[in-house]
């Protein structure tokens, strides 16, 4: 009895891996968007709820993913809605490129990434600048979308290590 | 294309509508959501605004609970970094710390033989008779600068008393009354005190000028341009006025120190800030040689020895550690140039293992070809010996060479021919 309740823990655990690494990198002090370095940012949520959700759709849930956009929206300060929404459209275009593929690779992937944060970021910047008058440097921004598509190939190659050695799930990527 | 707009379609509408396994939601409605949510928070929406009350209070406990980790590694960096930081600080002042005792220690000595000297000359001052006294009255006249104090010959104070502030001379005793005293301060243009000039010993005798300055007189030609340091003034004691040794001003060196001019000295004190002031009066010390005298004599003594025993094992103690670490690095060095000469003698044996092999192949392969160019002579002999063998073998009829002599294996080799 003892043994089976401990398997489901450990069951549990494996199933809510990304979901716990997605809140910890929202609700973390250390923030990779903002580290404080003039030439080094990236979004690290962006790069794990593209890949869970083009890879492993059922291990995010849309709705856990609203929650952490608003949750981050409360700490970076930004109006409410705004990072959920980017966030959804994010999962979207993982979806829609999952329905898509019929043979994924990792650099179509990667260049699909790089539009769709290309197209979010520039949503972002336009919502932020011109309805809400919040300030934006033009040069962060490319910084963090370059760092965030550069670092996708390092996270993905990681996460497909971590989801078939260590959580065991063999069938991911 | 007809085809691949359907397909575009299809993938669109599966991507955004269809609701996955355990999904309450599809895409679009979170998405309608959080649209919602931002026009609704753009208009300060009261609904918003508690939602937002709500997540902060959510988010500020759990931010603090997942940051812990992190908290505990950052801190454990701190720690470690201040730990390296003390590390060095430490090792500093430690090295600080022996410098500054050898120092002091040397000071200790200059002290005891000063007193030892001095009570030799004769002039070592105790101080015997020590009154703190308030400053009731300060009368600033520029004709007589001097100060009255509440303590009068009801306290013990007599004439020609010294009076000090926190060590520095400040006036001397003319009058005293029962209750009061006057002090007259050094400021004053009747005040002549005889002085000594530090460094190089220069007697002078300084009368006051102003409220904060001293003027040098009879300083008997001296240069003083020639002192290139800050030159301090102190009574020199002559007169027996005076304990020698007690600090009163300084002069500048900026200021002009020629010949012919004025002599500035800026005193210590500021003479009209003064609120308590000491009254001392000096004595020689008895120097009876009686028991005591010689026992303090002899403590004295004793003491300058100890103290420069413990200097001379605090400077042996450095000269060791100096000679320890020379050791370490010549040590060090030694093991270097031993470790890179082991490394370099390897790779000779080495090359030399090689070479011997390689010298012991080629040795086996010209044997074999010696032994090989024999055995070749040796057919060509015993071919040769087939044919031509009766051309050089002695008979009876002829008179040739034996057979097996190295005369018949010549002339069998030359076919039998003579020439």
């Amino acid at each position: 009895m003892n043994k089976i309740s401990q398997n489901n823990i450990i069951q549990n655990i494996q199933k809510y891996t990304p979901i716990i690494l997605l809140f910890i990198s929202v609700l973390n002090e250390f923030d990779f968007n903002n580290l404080g370095l003039i030439y080094f940012s990236f979004n690290f949520s962006y790069i794990l709820i593209f890949y869970y959700s083009l890879k492993k759709s059922e291990s995010l849930g849309y709705v856990y993913i609203f929650i952490a956009g608003l949750f981050n929206d409360v700490i970076v300060g930004t109006p409410i809605g705004i990072s959920s929404l980017m966030y959804l459209i994010l999962c979207g275009a993982a979806a829609y490129l999952r329905n898509i593929t019929l043979r994924p690779s990792l650099i179509k992937d990667s260049i699909f990434f790089l539009i769709t944060i290309l197209i979010i970021n520039s949503l972002l910047f336009m919502f932020l600048n011109f309805v809400f008058n919040y300030e934006l440097n033009y040069f962060d921004q490319i910084i963090n979308i370059t760092y965030t598509f550069l670092l996708y190939f390092l996270f993905a190659n990681l996460f497909d290590f971590l989801e078939k050695n260590i959580l065991g799930n063999g069938h991911a990527g | 294309m007809e085809t691949s707009r359907d397909d575009f379609v299809i993938a669109l509408r599966s991507a955004f509508l269809k609701k996955g396994t355990q999904q309450r939601f599809s895409l679009l409605s979170l998405i309608f959501f959080s649209i919602i949510f931002l026009i609704l928070g753009s208009f300060n929406f009261k609904i918003i605004n508690y939602v937002k009350i709500g997540i902060n209070e959510i988010v500020y406990r759990s931010s603090f609970i997942v940051s812990v980790p992190e908290n505990f590694l950052k801190g454990s960096y701190l720690t470690i970094q201040n730990h390296k930081e003390l590390y060095k600080e430490n090792k500093k002042n430690i090295t600080e710390l022996n410098y500054l005792r050898g120092k002091d220690l040397s000071q200790k000595i200059n002290k005891l033989e000063n007193i030892k000297y001095k009570k030799l000359i004769d002039d070592y001052f105790i101080g015997e008779n020590e009154t703190v006294a308030k400053v009731l009255i300060d009368k600033q006249s520029p004709f007589l600068r001097s100060i009255i104090i509440n303590k009068g010959s009801k306290n013990n104070i007599k004439l020609g008393m010294v009076v000090l502030d926190e060590g520095y001379l400040i006036g001397k005793i003319v009058e005293v009354n029962f209750f009061t005293s006057r002090v007259l301060l050094i400021s004053d243009i009747n005040s002549k005190i005889p002085v000594s000039l530090q460094p190089g010993d220069i007697q002078a005798i300084m009368s006051g000028k102003d409220k904060q300055e001293g003027v040098l007189q009879y300083v008997r030609g001296k240069n003083l341009s020639e002192i290139n340091e800050e030159i301090q003034v102190l009574t020199s004691g002559a007169g027996g006025l005076f304990k020698s040794g007690i600090p009163i001003g300084e002069i500048d060196v900026d200021e002009g120190l020629e010949i012919d001019e004025d002599k500035v000295v800026n005193f210590h004190r500021d003479f009209s800030q003064l609120k308590y002031v000491k009254v001392v009066s000096f004595s020689k010390e008895k120097n009876i040689l009686d028991l005591s005298s010689k026992n303090n004599s002899e403590t004295l003594n004793e003491e300058i020895k100890e103290k420069n025993q413990q200097q001379e094992t605090l400077r042996i103690l450095i000269e060791q550690k100096k000679i320890a670490d020379e050791i370490r690095v010549k040590i060090q060095k030694e093991n270097n140039f031993l470790r890179n000469e082991r490394i370099r003698l390897k790779k000779e044996s080495k090359f030399l293992t090689n070479e011997s092999v390689r010298l012991k192949n080629e040795i086996l392969i010209t044997k074999n070809n010696n032994k090989n160019k024999i055995e070749d002579d040796e057919i060509e002999f015993l071919k040769k010996n087939l044919y031509h063998g009766h051309k050089c073998r002695k008979n009876f009829i002829n008179n040739l060479y034996k057979v097996g002599t190295p005369e018949y294996r010549k002339c069998v080799l030359k076919k039998g021919l003579k020439k």
